[in-house]
């Protein structure tokens, strides 16, 4: 990868054995696909099994409670859907978790969050490169006001990853992976406003991930989608594991049992269960889940 | 034609009881069917009445301007003489036109004093405002916000006439005095750089012009500017934040390049009102009609200054021909105005380009 800085030569290369094409992964015995594409990623065994996690976390506006003592871990390499009704306190707690809602007035919390053992608010943490490091995707297509191929390359450029004629690579493998390349290699220097809904949702998802993010925050990205491209997300989302670990808020049900292998059920602030979410959605343990799963609260 | 479904007779068709007032109601319903095109019409006549203002002053103006121009040639654009001629003595004719024996006018100087103090005045104003506009909408919170909002306002509801007096008696000696000196002293003896150097004068000229001006059209930009910057969505700037950006290159590389044709805007607005401002500058400027400016600290007069400080004394030119030379200098400051919008437009056609229009996208 010669575009790539010294600073995150570690972090990239270890993305791509992953992501990109040179992944040798040998199957054996009682070994799946993704142990054999985790332990590549980390050799060592040295990272914690969970990308980020919550530890005993609370959040406030204003003296108003809005997420209670949540603690979950989110496994490295999968997809966990967070479920729950309208203002239970998903996107409160999604966006903590990149410290979006740290200059938000009024913010309080409690607790910690861990992101590769270490506190996000640790005095040592990099702001801004944890923000590269937990990328976020939004309800709705936020492309900015500069060239399909600028967007792409923003990240990468406000990082310094790559420069020059490099960020052309950048943009095309970026492009390429969100399936977006056909579409957009003839008119890279346009306005991405003139895109689709859908296919701006994708550039954004490009741009997140131009970055080498270990860890992608969605926050109902394809609710302002049509069904055609709600599925290619959802299908772009899926290829991202197990490079990347994916927490997915959603209000649709139906995209949490496709995608995801864990689910979180949040319901007036208290995480009120979690675990695969074929068990959540089909023998709920608690009785509000099963409401909400079976539509009688929501 | 019977839109209203009300019989000719003027019996009503839900029933037997006889309409009240039939001819009124039909004429309202002839209007209710009709009421798109009175819109339309109505809406034509009210987009025509600045057009045919437009019009008319140009019209009037050229009428009054011709036989000076005539007499004054292309020459009144480049030679920097202002001689009314002896205007209690004998009259020629030129062209047929008659004037005072002796006249001869070019209206360089000030041409150049208004494009020059026009340029001081904007590349003070543009950053100061931008500047202003985005600590209100992006920096500073509560009251100072508050207070610095209403400074502006207060700012572009001041007078001219008051600016103009306070540039004459207190900022440009002030200038003058401490600052002029300064910059005159310290600027590398460079021939590029010679216009900042030499005689700093007494605070009359174009650096207080420009200054002065600039004053004047801060409170314009900004407000524009701070209306536009607050009419950035959030999402985009949250998305910039998310990525690991600064909060100088989400400013720099999305808020600005949002809004980047509605700022060229702002500013020609403002740059218009430079160039069109009369009294503050006919105060601070010195008003000299036949130099151009040595150095940036030079007495000098602009166009706009000159219609007002000459009129008075054009009258005693019982010909009219001083009149008429100024209204010929009104059309050529109208023919720099219209110059500078086209010109604006073109570089917010290019500027817009793939920058969202405001209220677009996310």
């Amino acid at each position: 990868m010669p575009f790539i800085s010294p600073r995150y030569r570690d972090r990239v290369d270890r993305d791509d054995r992953t992501v990109g094409p040179g992944i040798e992964v040998t199957s054996g015995p009682g070994r799946s696909e993704v142990d054999l594409v985790l332990e590549a990623m980390d050799p060592d065994g040295v990272r914690p099994a969970e990308a980020i996690a919550a530890r005993n976390l609370s959040l406030c506006f204003a003296d108003k409670h809005i997420v209670s003592e949540v603690s979950v871990g989110f496994p490295r390499g999968t997809i966990t859907a967070l479920i729950g009704p309208t203002g239970c306190g998903k996107s409160t707690f999604l966006r903590t978790l990149n410290r979006m809602n740290d200059r938000v007035p009024g913010f309080a919390r409690q607790g910690d969050v861990v992101l590769d053992g270490e506190s996000i608010w640790a005095p040592s943490q990099d702001l801004l490169n944890l923000r590269r490091r937990v990328g976020m995707v939004f309800q709705r297509p936020n492309p900015f006001p500069m060239s399909i191929r600028d967007n792409v390359v923003a990240g990468v450029r406000a990082h310094r990853i790559a420069k020059g004629k490099q960020l052309d690579v950048v943009a095309e493998e970026r492009l390429r992976q969100v399936g977006l390349w056909d579409a957009v290699k003839d008119r890279l220097g346009d306005s991405p406003f003139r895109l689709s809904g859908g296919q701006q949702q994708l550039l954004c998802l490009a741009r997140a991930l131009a970055v080498g993010p270990e860890v992608l925050l969605l926050d109902e990205p394809t609710s302002s989608l049509d069904p055609i491209s709600t599925e290619l997300v959802e299908e772009l989302l899926r290829s991202l594991t197990p490079a990347l670990t994916l927490i997915l808020v959603t209000h649709n049900l139906g995209q949490a049992r496709r995608t995801s292998q864990h689910t979180m059920f949040l319901y007036q602030g208290r995480l009120v269960e979690h675990g695969p979410t074929q068990d959540l959605f089909e023998r709920p343990k608690d009785p509000d889940t099963l409401h909400y799963v079976t539509g009688r609260i929501g | 034609m019977d839109l209203a479904g009300t019989a000719p007779t003027g019996v009503s068709p839900v029933g037997a009881r006889p309409a009240r007032r039939p001819h009124l109601r039909r004429i309202r319903s002839l209007a209710r069917a009709h009421e798109h095109h009175l819109w339309v019409a109505g809406g034509r006549a009210a987009a025509l009445v600045p057009l045919v203002a437009l019009a008319l002053t140009m019209v009037v103006l050229a009428w009054k301007a011709w036989p000076a121009a005539r007499v004054n040639g292309l020459h009144f654009l480049v030679a920097s003489t202002w001689k009314p001629g002896s205007t209690y003595g004998a009259v020629t004719r030129t062209d047929g036109v008659a004037h005072p024996v002796g006249a001869s006018y070019g209206a360089w100087p000030v041409i150049a004093g208004t494009l020059e103090s026009s340029l001081i005045a904007i590349v003070i104003a543009v950053p100061v405002s931008i500047g202003a506009a985005f600590a209100l909408t992006e920096r500073l919170g509560g009251w100072l916000a508050g207070v610095l909002r209403t400074a502006i306002e207060i700012l572009a509801g001041v007078p001219s006439v008051i600016i103009g007096l306070w540039g004459a008696l207190t900022l440009g000696p002030l200038l003058a005095n401490d600052v002029y000196p300064v910059i005159a002293r310290n600027m590398p003896d460079l021939p590029a750089l010679r216009f900042f150097k030499g005689p700093v004068g007494h605070g009359e000229g174009l650096a207080t012009s420009g200054i002065v001006l600039a004053l004047m059209i801060i409170p314009i930009i900004a407000s524009t500017t701070r209306t536009l910057f607050a009419q950035v969505p959030a999402l985009p700037k949250e998305g910039g934040e998310a990525l690991g950006m600064t909060d100088w290159e989400v400013s720099r590389r999305i808020t600005m390049p949002w809004v980047r044709a509605g700022i060229v805007g702002a500013a020609v607005l403002g740059l218009a009102r430079a160039l069109g401002e009369t009294i503050a500058v006919a105060m601070v400027s010195g008003s000299l009609l036949n130099t151009v400016a040595p150095n940036l600290y030079g007495t000098m007069g602009t166009i706009a200054a000159t219609l007002v400080t000459q009129l008075d004394s054009a009258f005693v030119d019982g010909t009219g021909f001083e009149v008429r030379t100024l209204a010929e200098l009104a059309v050529v400051l109208v023919v720099v105005l219209l110059l500078v919008n086209t010109a604006a437009r073109l570089i917010v056609r290019r500027a817009g380009g793939i920058a969202a229009p405001v209220g677009t996208g996310a």
